[in-house]
């Protein structure tokens, strides 16, 4: 059986939206399983839409960021995370958070399940690594 | 850019046959033990690297 690779994103700035993409599109592509799970001000990340911002004062400067990102190569979060979903990577949102953050399933990027907590541990209990983004 | 030269490895090794060898071109110096560490855990052979400047070569062939 393929290794299992879980994560919780819990922040839904710029740097913890991509670390948990760069990870998960990694581990997919060395042959492990990979399951995301986005709770509070993470789960805006999983909108049809997300647009992140860099955290606290820094977020002024997103845009000039952003630019020297795709600069560098490295694709917008939207479509990462598409390129993350082809890979095989599962997005999850934590179904009472959903609630708390006014995110209706119909905001969601197709693909995305929700899922509970219970779920989300019994998945995270059959992975070698668990890591906490937030 | 890390993580794009193991994520198009992937990709690609799925349409190569058993024996074949791929070259691999990468500028982001993470691929030096990025890609080692791919190989070991898919199993395929890393043959050979080279550095050209800025440019690593790598060559690995399908298991």
């Amino acid at each position: 059986m393929a290794d299992k690779l879980c994560m919780v994103v819990s922040e839904g700035t710029f740097d913890k939206a991509y670390m948990p993409l760069i990870m998960g599109t990694t581990a997919a592509a060395m042959g492990s399983e990979v399951h995301v799970f986005y709770t509070f001000f993470g789960t805006g990340l999983l909108k049809k839409v997300a647009k992140p911002k860099l955290p606290g004062m820094f977020r002024l400067f997103t845009g000039m960021f952003s630019k020297r990102m795709k600069k560098v190569g490295i694709p917008g979060h939207d479509e990462m995370m598409q390129q993350a979903m082809d890979m095989g990577v599962n997005f999850y949102a934590c179904s009472t958070t959903m609630g708390l953050m006014g995110i209706k399933e119909g905001d969601l990027k197709p693909g995305v399940k929700v899922l509970g907590a219970a779920a989300f541990l019994k998945l995270a209990g059959e992975a070698k690594t668990t890591l906490f983004i937030g | 850019m890390c993580p794009m030269p193991i994520v198009h490895l992937a990709k690609k090794v799925k349409e190569l046959k058993s024996g074949q060898v791929l070259e691999l071109l990468a500028d982001d110096v993470g691929a030096k033990e990025d890609v080692p560490a791919w190989c070991s855990r898919t199993g395929h052979q890393l043959v050979g690297n080279e550095e050209e400047g800025k440019l690593l070569k790598f060559y690995i062939r399908i298991k």
